[in-house]
């Protein structure tokens, strides 16, 4: 059997590649068998899979799987900081409960994003699959917007200490 | 031809090598929580030593060019599910280690600098 070749196509995103990918495979193959006996990562190894979906490209699965670990670590960051806050720090004079009020944000912060990286992985993977793009994900956003916010109130509180000491 | 077939599925080159290293980064990364949480809770920070160990040879399994990397048989898609499931419930576990530390263990006076 002969090997398809599969040139990158300069100035493509990685999802329209794969859908270029997927589509080639597909019209590429109509009288070959196509994985019947297979299971996309949610299903068991027997489960079966629509005939539409193709195991991606192994790049694109990999750098799947290195976005998911990547949140992973920012998870277990975001635990090791709020720990760290609560156990190291100093507390906050005239408001006892102030470090707690930083911290156990940054934690819960952990565990959500630890989950939804991993519904995103999936989500991610599915599309790999089927050649289509990729879903949008808020999960950068939500981040952001969160720690800003912890930093803000983490400042807030700063300031109050501060006036009740004074 | 079916995808396995693909020379570039068979080796992706360095995308596995770069795989196998964010393992190793995260395994690292949970050997370290479980130093700090070991501080505090030393049956908890074990575990998660002990989970630091498991996820190192989860990581070598990138490395396999056989069914356990990414590219290959849809088994071989459900055990990579499997293992990122197990970071997933892995970090999930740590953070609510954290929070029974901070709410039910012993008060905390700080760093004194």
């Amino acid at each position: 059997m002969e090997t398809m070749a599969r040139p990158l196509r300069a100035g493509r995103a990685p999802a329209e590649l794969m859908a270029v990918y997927a589509a080639e495979e597909r019209s590429s193959l109509p009288g070959e068998e196509q994985p019947t006996e297979a299971s996309g990562p949610e299903g068991s190894p027997g489960r079966a899979q629509s005939a539409d979906e193709v195991e991606p490209d192994a790049r694109f699965s990999f750098a799947n799987e290195r976005t998911f670990l990547a949140w992973s670590r920012t998870a277990l960051a975001l635990v090791v900081a709020g720990l760290g806050i609560i156990q190291l720090l100093p507390p906050f004079p005239g408001i006892p409960w102030g470090r707690h009020i930083v911290g156990i944000p940054l934690i819960l912060l952990g565990s959500v994003v630890s989950v939804v990286s991993y519904l995103e992985w999936k989500s991610s993977q599915r599309a790999l699959r089927r050649g289509e793009p990729l879903t949008r994900t808020r999960l950068p956003q939500v981040l952001a917007a969160t720690v800003a916010v912890i930093a803000l109130v983490a400042a807030a509180l700063s300031v109050i200490s501060a006036a009740t000491r004074s | 031809m079916s995808p396995a077939d693909d020379i570039e599925d068979t080796d992706p080159g360095l995308a596995r090598e770069r795989t196998e290293l964010a393992w190793t980064r995260t395994a690292i990364s949970f050997a370290a929580i479980g130093g700090v949480i070991l501080k505090y809770e030393p049956a908890a920070g074990l575990l998660i030593l002990a989970l630091s160990v498991l996820i190192w040879e989860l990581g070598r399994l990138a490395r396999a060019p056989g069914p356990a990397g990414p590219g290959g048989s849809a088994a071989a898609a459900w055990v990579r599910s499997r293992r990122l499931l197990l970071i997933a419930v892995a970090v999930t576990i740590v953070s609510f280690v954290a929070l029974a530390i901070v709410l039910f263990g012993p008060p905390s006076r700080g760093l004194r600098l």
